[in-house]
């Protein structure tokens, strides 16, 4: 993580969550390179520092992700001192993650903590007085980001990132055992030994890097739209489900119009929630255009909780409505809620719908428990990520991950095209790198320590 | 300089190390005294008469490059050859020859003799001299002073050695000679810091007893590899080693000696090398094994002597003998003498730069064991290097630090600076990350010129070399431009189990295939005369042509990361920093600081315990202090 290094580095610059746009910003002898292999607007080479262009970025597919401002600045007037560029998107957790994947893609390295400030100190961007807040930032940064060791790392994903490390560590000794110590009396891993370690590598990396896909879900929350008729329900179930009175409820039909964004978690989850206007044809203008909008939250969406009122029931058009969304939709988790169930006489349950009382859940949580878990369940399972265990969730972290796959991948190929010992342990030895970068870094003495613990060498 | 001493340099301990450096010293030009205990024991192998093995031949091959001497007297006293590893890629190619112990010394000593300026003294140095933190001379036990402009240190095992074998203990620096004491008192009052570290020896049996039907033999390579690039030929007779075996019974012997072991029943402190296991240690740690390996190794031409590799022990001397009859092929032998445990001082290395100046004396160097290393080759290294910078230092020249990526030798040093080491340090080509890029066969392009800028290079090894480098340049042209045509090769491509062409094919894309050797496909097309052109050195040009070709990839590779940590190297820590003030390391990496001292960004990032956070944090508070000292 030094400037020296002179390699393009970029961050997401404004903070997490939900804002109007966010920033992505990248600094480095690259960084216009990159950010022109992700956009398809003007030629960024051919214009001027310190000027602003319109257009998309895109994804390695060339698929649009969003449509951005590219702000580019020349060294050595930057913030930094190196070229920067600044990519102002719309604002939202997702674009601003896909974006950051895509110029990783395109070989920029997400930066370490602090980074930027450090670069922007060491090339004389920064007076002397903020030496000591930089440092600072260095250091607390470094430790938010549990960059050091494993030991800060909660959960199941640290004893999976053990279990890789030790993998490696095996792996590396069994080549390095060969390397050294080629006239000891000891048996050397064969091909298969080394071939069978190498696999399992590879599918540990690969059950982590897959995980951060679900880690978006963590990181991000879960996208929850609340959409149905109007009366049905859905300004009352969004405030059982926050636990308190967010929006407002009334008996007229079309309360709600403008949408209402509210969060709760669940475990650990972030849940993001957004009441809409009731859906129907009116022919009120301002209503109208709620109805517009809420058709676009259901897109954007991850789930949509589609609430109707049991005394009425689910209407044809209703009907046809969902079966449209699933059939066009097919990354929305689509949940039906018979609301108002309390009007009903006798419990009457329905096959694939939450039947429940949002009046009454406002005054017992545990009401609305099912749904919620019915929701996280799928949304993690849709993940491809059953245990839901081991999560990624940072992009660093990943970076590294990817890495160090590919240099295993590599190490495979190597050993199938019949190289010898000495080159399969340099990608061994860069795999180990990555991997460091995460676990902190290993030394040559922890290999042959597992050597010398393992066989008897020596004469 | 402005003051006289007696000598330029004085060097003390005539092993591998001292030796190295007071030939190195010499020949730079300094007037250098070498300081021995005994005349006799001038460059004696205190354990296997054996130079190189994997790691060890390079830095071997390393040392003759830069022109020191370890090369061209083990060709000259070689009993046996080969070439470790072979089967693995030339990165890890490994030189090793069994050789004469007479021949060896006698050989170290005639070269020494050779030396102008360079003068010899059997005595013991008892104290070292220093004022003001400046080395003055040395003071012995004859109780002569003698005063020079730097001292290089190179006691070997000799400091307070204490020898083990079972119950019995006494003080020596090795197996019938005296150990020598005084040096690290007077050390120790100027504060440095010392410790202890073991190390162990095998028995010596006579050969007429033992039976050479019943073991193994293992003979030399028949295409022997030299040392040395000044090596024209090597004798063509060998002497061949023997490999056997032991067993249930000789363990269960062994067992009975346990209660008596210096080592088990805690007599011996000192951490010996985990690589270099007593017989004890491995029956005792690796019960499940029922057999080890044993190698028995001539100790010359004309001896009988036989070396027991493999069997390194202090247990009591009946055991050893009693166990030793237990060994296939071993059932009537006759010790010669027993193995034993020896201890004795080192000084941590983290107390030397990476010149091998001492960080609290001026021109005092550390080299060899006691800076924590085992094996000659490993002395020598640091021997060559102390030698180099003393005298360069008397000449107010710059010290020469090789890097990490230029050599085994920069390597160890690095390691031993920067990592220090509390057991017995050894080399293996694990410990290289740049390994690809540090091989035995390319040494002289990576030093020799060095080598000469420095002074040690002669005229005739010059010349040598760059015949050499002529021969491999004008190979590569040949070898690049030629093309092989289906019907000429195709047999010989299906031999080795690769595909066959269709069409005539360029040399270098058959030569790159894993599976094809460029001198096999030279000889199968009788292309010889019309591509390789011999150059001096008894190593094949065209097997350097090859090796270049099927690691141009992964050398690109390498050379990229070497940039990186080049940059990190030369971004330099001013002396004499108080890390334990800078609050934004943490406590560990402070700590660690402080004792190294690292003299750059690059030598503190391969501290463990330094973090990559703890270096930005170091690196900004170096330019603050830039700042801050341009701003007054
Ligand atoms: C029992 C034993 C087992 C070993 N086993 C192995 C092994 O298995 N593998 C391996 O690679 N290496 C082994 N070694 C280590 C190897 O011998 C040393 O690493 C190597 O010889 C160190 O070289 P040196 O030049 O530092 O010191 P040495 O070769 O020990 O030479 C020291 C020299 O300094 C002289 N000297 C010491 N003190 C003074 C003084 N105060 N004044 C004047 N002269 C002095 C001595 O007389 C001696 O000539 C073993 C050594 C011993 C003793
Ligand atoms: N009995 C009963 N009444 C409910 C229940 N949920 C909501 N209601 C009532 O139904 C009426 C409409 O509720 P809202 O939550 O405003 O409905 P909405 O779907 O947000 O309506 P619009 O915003 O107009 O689209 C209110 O009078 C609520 O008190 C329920 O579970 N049981
Ligand atoms: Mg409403």
């Amino acid at each position: 993580m030094t400037p020296i290094d002179g390699d393009t580095i970029v961050a997401r610059a404004t903070a997490r969550g939900i804002a109007a746009i966010a920033m992505i910003r990248l600094s480095g002898p690259d960084a216009l390179d990159i950010a022109q292999n992700c956009f398809s607007g003007t030629d960024l080479s051919a214009k001027e520092s310190h000027t602003a262009h319109v257009g998309f970025m895109q994804s390695v597919l060339k698929n649009d992700l969003d449509q951005v401002v590219v702000t580019i600045f020349r060294a050595p007037k930057t913030v930094t001192g190196e070229n920067v560029v600044e990519i102002t998107c719309h604002g939202g957790e997702l674009v601003s993650h896909r974006i950051l994947d895509a110029i990783i893609q395109a070989g920029a390295r997400p930066a370490e903590p602090g980074e930027f400030t450090q670069r922007a100190f060491l090339n004389g961007k920064m007076d002397l007085a903020q030496a000591e807040a930089v440092s600072e930032l260095i250091h607390s940064g470094s430790r938010r980001a549990h960059t050091i060791s494993l030991a800060h790392l909660k959960g199941s994903y640290s004893v999976l990132l053990h279990d890789l490390r030790e993998e490696m560590l095996d792996m590396c000794g069994f080549i390095e055992l060969e390397l050294d110590f080629a006239e000891e009396d000891v048996e050397f891993a064969d091909k298969a030994r080394l071939s069978d370690l190498l696999e399992r590598t590879k599918a540990l990396l690969k059950r982590l890097i897959e995980s951060y896909r679900y880690g978006a879900v963590v990181r991000d929350g879960i996208r929850i739209v609340l959409a149905g008729r109007p009366n049905a329900g859905k300004s009352t179930l969004l405030n059982a489900l926050v636990g308190f009175d967010r929006a407002i409820v009334s008996e007229i039909p079309g309360t709600t119009r403008d949408e209402i964004g509210e969060e709760a978690e669940y475990e650990g989850i972030r849940l993001r929630f957004m009441d809409t206007a009731g859906l129907r044809k009116s022919g009120d203008e301002i209503e109208s255009e709620g109805v517009r909008r809420a058709e676009a939250s259901i897109r954007k969406a991850d789930v949509l909780m589609y609430v109707y009122d049991a005394t009425i029931g689910l209407e044809e058009e209703e009907r046809e409505f969902l079966d449209d969304l699933k059939k066009n939709e097919s990354d929305l988790h689509i949940f039906v809620v018979r609301n108002k169930c309390d009007l009903l006489d006798g419990e009457t349950a329905v096959d694939g719908e939450h039947s429940l009382s949002a009046l009454r859940a406002m005054n017992d949580e545990s009401l609305v428990i099912p749904l919620l878990s019915d929701i996280v369940k799928s949304v993690e399972e849709d993940d491809s990520y059953g245990e839901g265990s081991y999560v990624v969730t940072n992009e660093r972290h990943r970076y590294h991950l990817g890495e160090a796959y590919e240099a295993i991948v590599s190490a495979m190929n190597g050993l199938s095209a019949d190289m010898t010992g000495e080159v399969i342990a340099l990608d061994l030895r860069l795999a180990m790198k990555e991997l460091g970068a995460i676990t902190g870094a290993t030394a040559t003495e922890e290999i042959l320590d597992r050597i010398f613990s393992r066989f008897c060498i020596g004469k | 300089m402005s003051k006289y001493f007696d000598y330029d340099i004085i060097v003390v301990g005539a092993g591998h190390a001292g030796s190295e450096a007071a030939a190195a010293a010499a020949r730079i030009g300094a007037r250098t005294l070498l300081i021995t205990m005994n005349l006799e024991a001038i460059g004696k192998m205190s354990c296997n008469p054996a130079i190189g093995g994997i790691g060890k031949g390079q830095i071997a091959r390393e040392i003759d490059a830069l022109g020191g001497i370890m090369g061209r007297i083990t060709d000259y006293a070689g009993i046996q050859f080969r070439m470790l590893n072979k089967k693995k890629g030339p990165a890890v190619w490994s030189p090793r020859a069994q050789c004469d112990r007479q021949l060896y010394a006698q050989g170290v000593r005639r070269e020494l003799e050779s030396i102008e300026k360079l003068y010899m003294r059997a005595d013991t140095v008892t104290e070292i001299l220093v004022t003001e933190g400046c080395v003055q001379g040395v003071r012995t036990q004859l109780g002569r002073e003698y005063s020079a402009g730097a001292v290089i240190l190179t006691s070997g095992t000799f400091m307070n050695g204490t020898i083990h074998i079972g119950e019995k203990q006494f003080g020596g620096g090795r197996m019938g000679e005296k150990a020598s004491s005084g040096v690290t008192a007077s050390l120790q009052e100027m504060g440095f810091e010392s410790g202890r570290l073991k190390t162990g020896t095998p028995p010596r049996v006579d050969g007429r007893t033992i039976d050479y039907q019943s073991v193994e033999e293992q003979p030399g390579d028949p295409e022997a590899s030299p040392f040395s690039f000044m090596t024209d030929a090597l004798p063509k007779k060998q002497r061949c080693c023997w490999l056997t075996y032991t067993n249930a019974t000789v363990h269960d012997i062994l067992r009975t000696g346990f209660d008596r072991s210096p080592m088990f029943v805690g007599r011996i402190q000192g951490q010996g090398p985990r690589y270099c296991p007593s017989i004890e240690d491995k029956i005792d740690r690796f019960a499940d094994k029922d057999r080890h390996q044993l190698f028995l190794e001539p100790e010359g031409w004309h001896t009988e002597e036989v070396y027991v590799n493999g069997f390194s022990t202090s247990l009591p001397e009946e055991t050893q003998s009693e166990a030793l009859r237990s060994v296939a092929g071993l059932e009537n032998v006759h010790m010669l003498r027993p193995g034993y445990a020896i201890e004795y001082d080192y000084f941590p290395p983290y107390q030397v730069r990476y010149s091998l100046e001492t960080k609290r004396v001026d021109r005092l160097y550390f080299a060899g064991q006691i800076n924590g290393t085992t094996g000659y080759e490993e002395a020598a290294a640091q021997g060559i290097m102390a030698g180099i910078n003393a005298a360069r230092s008397l000449k107010d020249l710059p010290p020469i630090v090789l890097s990490r990526s230029e050599a085994y030798i920069g390597v160890l040093i690095d390691d031993l600076v920067a990592k220090g080491t509390d057991e017995p340090y050894r080399m293996f080509t694990s410990r290289a990350e740049h390994r690809i890029l540090l091989r035995q066969d390319n040494s002289d392009s990576r030093l020799t010129p060095l080598g000469r800028d420095i002074g040690l290079v002669d005229d005739e090894r010059m010349k040598r070399f760059d015949e050499r480098q002529e021969a491999i340049r004008q190979t590569r042209i040949n070898v690049e431009s030629a093309t092989i045509s289906p019907e000429v090769i195709n047999d010989y491509l299906a031999s080795v189990g690769t595909s066959s062409i269709e069409q005539p094919e360029k040399l270098t894309k058959l030569a790159v295939r894993p599976q094809v050797s460029l001198k096999n496909i030279i000889d199968y097309a009788k292309l010889r005369e019309e591509i390789v052109v011999e150059g001096p050195g008894l190593e094949a040009v065209e097997t350097l042509v090859e090796i270049e070709l099927k690691y141009a990839g992964y050398v690109k590779r390498e050379q990229a990361l070497v940039a990186q940590m080049v940059k990190l190297d030369s971004f330099p820590i001013p002396r004499n920093i108080d890390f334990s003030r800078l609050d934004h390391i943490a406590m560990e990496a402070r700590e660690k600081l402080n004792k190294i001292q690292p003299e750059s960004i690059g030598q503190a990032s391969r501290i463990s315990g330094v973090s990559p956070a703890d270096i930005s944090v170091l690196m900004v508070m170096l330019k603050k202090r830039q700042l801050g000292s341009h701003a007054d």
